[in-house]
C-alpha cells in the first residue's frame, strides 16, 4: 500500500513538474517520468500489456518526439504574460477537484475486487475489431504527422544560409 | 425491394454528388454526365419504388437508444413526392447543361443539386421525426447555398441568406414540436403519433400543431414568410425550378398534409391553415400583377399557388391539394425552364424590355403558352382539373367567405398570367434584344413537362387509389380518374370559377378601356409592390439575427486559455447543480 | 480514515486531470499545451484501467486505454509538428499569438 502512496505521489509530482518548469527539454524529461511510474502502476493494478504499450509509448516513442521537436523548433525566448490570472486558475482547478472529491470519495471507500484476468487480444480481436481497423487508420495519420516534422527541419536547413 | 430502392432513392443521388465533388471541375463533361445519369437513376429508381407502396416500415436502420431507430415509409404520400422530388428534379438537372455552360465551379453547383434532391427524397420517405428535421435543415442549407451560388453577387448572397435565416426560423417551430412529441411519448415515431395524437395533452398538442404550422409557413414561403421566396429569384433558373417545383416549398406543403389527421380536431387549427392560405394566395397575386421581373412574376404565382394548397389541407381536402401540388410542379417547372430559356438568350430579367419574342422563340413560347394556361386553370390543362378540386372542396367543407376569396383569386392569377405572357412574347419589340430559341437540352427538359401538363390529371385516380390504401389515416374517398374528372365537370361551381377566369382574361383584353378602374386600384399596386409591409417582418427577423451573430462573434476569442477556461467554468456549474440537487 | 486502493487511484485520476487542466488554462507555449495533453490522457487511462478493476473487466478496459494511447500519440505527434510548422513560418510557439483569422 504504501508502495502503491509512492508511486502516485511520485507521478503527480512529475507531472506538477513539468508544467512548470522554464525550460521545454526538462519538461519533456518530467512527463518521461510521470510515464514511466504510470507504466509502473499499470503493471501493479494488473494490466501488464498495457503497462509495457504505456512505457514504450509513453515514456519512450513520445519522448523522442518531443525532444526531436524542440531540437527544431527550439526553445522559446518571448513568451506573453498569461491572459487569464493564475489564482484564478488555481481556484477554478481547486474548487473543482474539491467538489468532485466531495461527491464521489464517500462511494469508493470499498476494497478493490479481485482480479478478473482476461487476455488483451481476445477482447481487441473478438470484441473490438472496428477499434484495431481505425486504429490502424489512425497510425497512418500519425505517419503523415512525422513527415511534416521531418519537412519542419529540412526546410529550417535550407533556410539558414539565406538568414 | 422495398428497402434497397429507398436506399437507392437516397444513396444514388448523394453518392452522385460525392462523385461530381471528386471528379473536379477540370473535367466538366463528366460532371454533367455523372449529373444527369444519377438524378435520372434516382427518378427511375423512384418510379419503381411506386407498385411497392405500404404503410409499413420498409427500411430500418437501428441506432441505439438515444435517437430511436432511423425508419423509412414508402407510403403514397412519401413515394409521390419522392417521385416529383427526383423526376423534376433530373429534368432541371438536364437543363442545367445548356443554361450553365461555361460557368466555373460546376462541381460544386451539380454535387449541391443532387444533395438538395436526395434530401428532399429522405424529407418525404422517413418517419422519424428527428431525421425528417435533419433532412428538413438539409434541404435548408442547399436552398441557401445555391440561391448564393453566384456568390460574388451580393443579391444572391442576401438573398441566399435570407431564405436561410427565415426557414431556419420556421426549422425552430418543427423542432420544438418533434421535442415535444417525444417528450410525451418517448418516440420519434411519427406513424405512431399520428395514429394515436391523444398521447399529447390538448394543450401541447395545440402548440405541436401552430408550431407545424410555423414551420411550414416558413418553408412555403405562406403569410407572412412570404417575402423570401421572391428574393431567392437571384439564383440560376433552373435552381429556381427545382426550389419552387421539385423540392424546397412542398416540404411545408407536405408537412401539413403529414400530420392533418393529428391536428385536425386541434381548436382553430384548421381555421388557422385556411386563413393563412387564403391570405397568402390574394397578396401573392396582387403582387405579381405589379411585378415587372419574369422571375419574380413566377414566383408570386407559386406563393399564391402554394396558398391554394395550405388552404385545401384547412379545409380537409388534402387530396386536392396533393395533387394540386403535383399538377404545380409540372406547369411551375415548365415556366421556370421556359423563363430560363427565354433570360438566358436575351439575358435580362425585366419584362418591359421584352415583348414580341414569340416569333425568334417559337417552341419556348409554345411551352410556355401551355403553362400558363395550365396555371390560370384553363380546361383540359392539369392545372385546371386541380384547381378545380380544391375549389370544390372548400365550397363543400370551408368558409363561405374564404371560398370567395379563392374564386376571385383565381380570376387574379388568370390576369397576371396572361399579362405576363402577352408582354414577353407578343406586341411589338420594345428593345433590341434578341433572342434565340431554346438549346437540345433545354428542349429535352421541356418538351416532357409540356406534355406532362396535358397529362398528368390522368393519374388523379391510380393516385387517390396509392394514397386510400396506405395512408388510411387520411380518409380519401375512392374515385378512378374518370368520377374525379367527371365530378370536377359537372360541378356548377365550376362553371363559376371558369366564369371569373374568364372575366380576369377580358380584363387583360379591354385593360385601355377600363383605365379610370386601373387607377382608382393603382394604390394597392403600389403596397402590393412593396409587399404589404410583410418585408418589414421578414427583414426583421434576418437582421436581428445577423445583429445577434455579430455580437456573439466577441464570444469567439480564438484564444486558447479563454475556451479551456469556459470549458473548465461550465463544467463546475454542473458539479454544483450536482452538489446542489444531490 | 484509511483510504481505499479505489479512492487512492481515484485521486490519482483526479489529481491527473486537474494537473492537466490547469496546465491548458495558464500556458502559452505551443509544446507546453501538448504536454498538458499527454497529462489529460493519462489520467484518462489511469481512470479507464481503474473502472475495468471495478467491473471486472479489465481486457476491455485495457482496449479502451489502448486507443487512448494511440490517439493521444497521434495528437502529440500532429500538435508537434504542428508546432514545428508555426515556428518555421511565423516565428512563434506563443498560442495567443496565433489570431490571424479573427476579424
Amino acid at each position: 500500500m504504501a508502495w502503491f502512496i509512492l508511486i502516485m505521489a511520485g507521478m503527480l509530482i512529475c507531472a506538477a513538474m513539468a508544467v512548470v518548469a522554464k525550460r521545454l527539454l526538462v519538461s519533456a524529461i518530467w512527463l518521461a517520468i510521470a510515464s514511466a511510474l504510470l507504466a509502473l502502476l499499470i503493471y501493479l493494478l494488473g494490466a501488464p500489456e498495457l503497462a509495457v504499450i504505456e512505457l514504450s509509448v509513453g515514456a519512450g516513442l513520445v519522448t523522442v518526439l518531443f525532444v526531436f521537436a524542440i531540437s527544431i523548433a527550439g526553445e522559446e525566448g518571448h513568451i506573453h504574460q498569461s491572459l487569464l490570472p493564475k489564482w484564478l486558475a488555481g481556484i477554478v482547478i481547486a474548487v473543482s477537484v474539491g467538489l468532485i472529491g466531495w461527491l464521489c470519495l464517500p462511494d469508493l471507500g470499498f476494497e478493490m475486487p479481485q482480479l478478473v484476468p482476461t487476455r488483451l487480444s481476445t477482447v481487441l480481436w473478438e470484441l473490438r475489431g472496428a477499434d484495431v481497423i481505425l486504429q490502424v487508420i489512425l497510425i497512418f495519420a500519425g505517419v503523415l504527422g512525422v513527415l511534416g516534422l521531418l519537412s519542419g527541419e529540412q526546410s529550417t536547413i535550407s533556410k539558414e544560409p539565406d538568414a | 425491394m422495398a428497402n434497397v430502392l429507398i436506399l437507392l432513392i437516397l444513396g444514388l443521388p448523394w453518392l452522385g454528388a460525392l462523385l461530381v465533388w471528386w471528379v473536379g471541375d477540370q473535367r466538366s463533361k463528366a460532371q454533367i454526365v455523372l449529373a444527369i445519369l444519377f438524378s435520372v437513376l434516382a427518378g427511375v429508381a423512384s418510379l419503381v419504388l411506386i407498385p411497392f407502396a405500404s404503410n409499413s416500415v420498409a427500411l430500418n436502420i437501428p441506432l441505439g437508444g438515444a435517437f430511436g431507430d432511423f425508419t423509412f415509409v414508402a407510403d403514397g404520400l412519401g413515394i409521390y413526392l419522392a417521385a416529383i422530388a427526383t423526376i423534376i428534379g433530373s429534368l432541371a438537372v438536364i437543363f442545367s447543361v445548356d443554361y450553365m455552360r461555361g460557368e466555373a465551379q460546376l462541381g460544386r453547383y451539380y454535387a449541391l443539386v443532387l444533395f438538395f434532391i436526395g434530401g428532399m427524397a429522405g424529407l418525404v420517405l422517413t418517419s422519424n421525426l428527428l431525421l425528417m428535421f435533419v433532412f428538413w435543415e438539409i434541404t435548408a442549407l442547399c436552398s441557401y447555398a445555391l440561391i448564393s451560388f453566384h456568390s460574388d453577387d451580393p443579391k444572391a448572397v442576401y438573398g441566399g441568406i435570407k431564405a436561410l435565416i427565415v426557414t431556419q426560423f420556421g426549422g425552430i417551430g418543427l423542432l420544438a414540436g418533434a421535442l415535444l412529441i417525444y417528450a410525451y411519448s418517448g418516440s420519434y415515431d411519427l406513424q405512431a403519433f399520428i395514429a394515436n395524437p391523444q398521447i399529447l395533452p390538448p394543450g401541447v398538442l395545440a402548440v405541436t400543431a401552430f408550431g407545424f404550422l410555423v414551420a411550414a409557413a416558413a418553408k412555403s414561403a405562406q403569410f407572412p414568410f412570404q417575402t423570401w421566396l421572391p428574393d431567392a429569384m437571384e439564383a440560376p433558373t433552373p435552381i429556381s425550378a427545382l426550389i419552387h417545383a421539385a423540392t424546397m416549398v412542398n416540404a411545408g406543403v407536405y408537412l401539413l398534409a403529414r400530420f392533418y389527421p393529428a391536428f385536425e380536431r386541434v381548436p382553430g387549427w384548421r381555421e388557422a391553415v385556411v386563413v393563412v392560405g387564403v391570405v397568402t394566395a390574394l397578396m401573392a397575386a396582387l403582387m405579381a400583377l405589379v411585378s415587372n421581373d419574369l422571375k419574380r412574376v413566377l414566383a408570386y404565382s407559386t406563393v399564391s399557388q402554394l396558398g391554394y394548397m395550405v388552404y385545401a389541407i384547412g379545409t380537409g381536402g388534402v387530396f386536392a391539394s396533393q395533387f394540386h401540388l403535383m399538377s404545380h410542379s409540372v406547369f411551375k417547372a415548365l415556366l421556370f425552364l421556359a423563363a430560363g430559356a427565354v433570360i438566358h438568350s436575351i439575358g435580362t430579367r425585366d419584362i418591359r424590355q421584352m415583348g414580341g419574342l414569340g416569333a425568334q422563340m417559337p417552341l419556348v413560347r409554345t411551352v410556355f403558352a401551355i403553362g400558363a394556361l395550365s396555371l390560370a386553370g384553363i380546361p383540359i390543362l392539369n392545372g385546371f382539373w386541380s384547381k378545380e378540386l380544391i375549389l370544390e372542396s372548400g365550397s363543400a367543407h370551408g368558409p363561405l367567405w374564404a371560398w370567395v376569396m379563392m374564386v376571385i383569386c383565381a380570376g387574379l392569377t388568370a390576369l397576371y398570367t396572361f399579362r405576363c405572357f402577352w408582354l414577353v412574347f407578343a406586341g411589338e419589340p420594345r428593345s433590341h434584344l434578341h433572342g434565340h430559341d431554346a438549346g437540345t437540352a433545354m428542349k429535352v427538359a421541356l418538351i416532357p413537362l409540356a406534355v406532362g401538363a396535358f397529362l398528368t390529371e390522368l393519374l388523379a385516380g391510380p393516385f387517390a387509389y396509392i394514397l386510400e390504401h396506405t395512408v388510411p389515416l387520411m380518409e380519401i374517398e375512392v374515385g378512378t380518374t374518370l368520377s374525379i374528372l367527371e365530378e370536377v365537370v359537372t360541378t356548377p361551381l365550376t362553371l363559376v370559377a371558369l366564369a371569373v377566369v374568364a372575366l380576369g382574361l377580358a380584363v387583360w383584353w379591354w385593360r385601355e378601356k377600363l383605365s379610370g378602374l386601373s387607377e382608382a386600384l393603382a394604390g394597392i399596386g403600389r403596397v402590393a409592390a412593396d409587399s404589404f409591409g410583410f418585408e418589414a417582418i421578414n427583414r426583421g427577423i434576418v437582421n436581428s439575427t445577423n445583429w445577434l451573430s455579430e455580437k456573439l462573434r466577441r464570444t469567439q476569442t480564438g484564444l486558447l486559455n479563454w475556451n479551456i477556461f469556459g470549458i473548465t467554468a461550465g463544467f463546475l456549474l454542473v458539479l454544483i447543480i450536482l452538489v446542489i440537487g444531490g | 480514515m484509511t483510504l481505499s486502493l479505489v479512492s487512492l487511484t481515484f485521486i490519482a485520476v483526479i489529481g491527473l486531470l486537474a494537473i492537466g487542466l490547469y496546465a491548458l488554462l495558464v500556458v502559452h507555449n505551443l509544446i507546453k499545451v501538448v504536454v498538458a495533453l499527454q497529462i489529460l490522457a493519462k489520467g484518462a487511462i489511469l481512470g479507464f484501467i481503474l473502472a475495468g478493476r471495478i467491473n471486472g473487466q479489465i481486457g476491455l478496459a485495457e482496449s479502451l486505454a489502448l486507443t487512448v494511447i494511440i490517439v493521444d500519440t497521434i495528437v502529440a505527434v500532429i500538435g508537434l509538428s504542428l508546432a514545428v510548422q508555426i515556428r518555421h513560418h511565423m516565428g512563434t510557439l506563443d498560442v495567443s499569438a496565433l489570431t490571424r483569422l479573427r476579424r
